[in-house]
């Protein structure tokens, strides 16, 4: 059976065969199945030291400490967990929250939530390359400012925030607690927890190979407190309440841990592919690239097609090619992306705009298809259109 | 959004874009690119016939497909001020769903400017194309 080219890895990845097989020795009955916190037999110290040994896997490919890995259901869940959290912890001290218009809805809706509630938030407005200027953080922070909750890399566009520097400026404000979104960063680029300085990160396991449903808030031991959310158990140190799901963790602990040890060849590989792809669009003309450039990930090619309606580029391309109009989480609602339009795109370019998402698989072959592919539907509803 | 086979055909063919040139040639056009929907018909009508008629839209795949389907249709019928079928007719054959209907709508405008040019020449208000 033809299957489309997969170019869709920023909504989700294959899992790899090596995580598969860590999962699996993890179900059935010769397997560590036990429950991670049943300390009266050796089925549970099995499962607990499955556990114990991705929390150390995950801890090592970002440069944390394992006693700073909290598991989540995903990164939605650590998300809600770390501006939920610190929401209520901290509301004696003050109901103000700074955040970006560009990031993703696991952000942004938590963040309205809290608006209903009685929160005010600061929604910064990134320049035309989607960067935000460490500045504007300075320049939002107010006496009651709580937390900070920019991401590390776009999900949509890919760039790089400089979260050093917006780390250093929240350590000048001693009731203001830095969260990052990190979940497209881990086998894109480098991250480092603790260098970083921030208080709160999300990571996921199925943007690098690992499985769905699971993910991870690290919070960092330097004075960082949060209200859990859901309660039943006392397991994560209290802070997520509910058996750990010893397959899912063990996954993403081996997934990390293959993400960690990949050479630097690789990230090189991929870059010279997204240049190959961007060469072959521009060559169709009126095609514009979205975000900096300079600060992005080589896994990620966003790029508007003018005279194009959106729909039916979508359309067009979708029996060859798995590629998406903005973020897998909203692309249900058929709006347009409300990242390229804080970046400045007119709604019609941000209809007519794909996102592609280079993997560990993608192959120049893949390249090569996607520009036929795209240079006959560009060209076609062009001629339709009477552009 | 998954598509009919029908309208997946159309879209993917639209085997009647373009324009048409010369003689007893009338254009209407309704919509706006900027507002994500336009369409533009030609027809050829000779002896109060339609002997061409050839199509452009910027549009979704329903509307592109409604639109070459009304082309290849209304070739040898009269020129009358109606589509081939009418709206409700085309959004069941072409499984349209109801929020889209508004862009079948401009495809039945478009049409009816193009008969209307093609009557008012006709009546020797206005020339041809």
């Amino acid at each position: 059976m033809h299957r489309p080219v997969y170019l869709d890895h920023a909504a989700t990845t294959p899992i790899d065969p090596r995580v598969a097989a860590r999962m699996a020795q993890c179900l059935a009955a010769d397997g560590e199945f036990g429950n991670p916190g049943s300390s009266s037999h050796d089925y549970g110290d099995a499962a607990r030291a499955v556990v114990e040994e991705a929390r150390a896997q995950v801890a090592a490919a970002v440069g944390a400490m394992a006693c700073e890995v909290v598991w989540t259901s995903g990164a939605t869940e650590a998300n809600n967990l770390a501006i939920f959290g610190v929401a209520h912890y901290y509301r004696d001290y003050g109901r103000h929250i700074v955040t970006a218009r560009t990031e993703h809805s696991a952000v942004l809706d938590p963040c309205r939530e809290l608006e209903r509630r009685g929160w005010r938030v600061t929604y910064l407005t990134p320049d035309r390359g989607g960067i935000i200027d460490p500045a504007q953080v300075a320049g939002a922070l107010q006496a009651d400012t709580v937390l900070v909750s920019i991401m590390h890399v776009n999900n949509e566009i890919g760039v790089i925030q400089d979260i050093a520097a917006m780390a250093a400026i929240c350590a000048r404000h001693p009731h203001t607690r830095l969260h990052v979104d990190a979940a497209q960063s881990v086998g894109k680029c480098g991250v480092d927890f603790g260098h970083l300085g921030v208080d709160l990160m999300t990571l996921s396991a199925h943007k690098v190979y690992g499985p769905k449903g699971v993910g991870v808030l690290l919070v960092s031991r330097r004075g960082v407190q949060l209200s859990a959310l859901q309660f039943g158990g006392g397991q994560e140190r209290t802070l997520r309440a509910g058996t750990v799901a010893t397959h899912q963790v063990a996954g993403m602990g081996t997934a990390f841990a293959l993400a960690a040890a990949l050479p630097q060849s690789e990230g090189e590989r991929v870059a010279s592919l997204r240049e190959r792809l961007w060469q072959g669009l521009a060559a169709l003309g009126g095609v514009l690239r979205n975000g900096d450039v300079d600060r992005s990930v080589p896994q990620l090619l966003n790029v508007s097609f003018e005279d194009v309606e959106g729909e039916s580029l979508l359309a067009a391309v979708r029996p060859h090619l798995a590629v998406s109009t903005g973020s897998a989480c909203t692309s249900a609602s058929q709006e347009p992306s409300y990242v390229l339009r804080a970046l400045g795109r007119s709604e019609r370019l941000c209809e007519s705009s794909l996102r592609f998402g280079l993997g560990r698989g993608t192959c120049e072959r893949d390249i090569d298809t996607a520009v036929a592919v795209l240079g006959h539907a560009v060209s076609h509803l062009r001629r339709v259109g009477g552009a | 959004m998954n598509y009919s086979a029908l309208t997946r055909r159309y879209f993917d063919a639209a085997v009647n874009a373009g324009v048409l040139t010369g003689a007893d040639i009338f254009r209407g056009a309704a919509g706006s690119r900027a507002q994500g929907t336009w369409v533009q018909f030609d027809v050829q009508v000779n002896s109060g016939i339609i002997r061409a008629a050839r199509f452009l839209a910027f549009a979704c795949p329903h509307t592109i497909a409604v639109s070459a389907w009304t082309a290849e249709n209304a070739v040898g019928g009269p020129a009358r001020a109606a589509l081939p079928e009418s709206v409700q007719a085309l959004s069941e054959r072409f499984a349209v769903p109801a929020p889209k209907l508004g862009r079948l709508l401009i495809v039945e405008d478009a049409w009816l400017a193009t008969m209307q040019a093609a009557a008012a020449a006709i009546a020797g208000q206005h020339g041809t194309l």
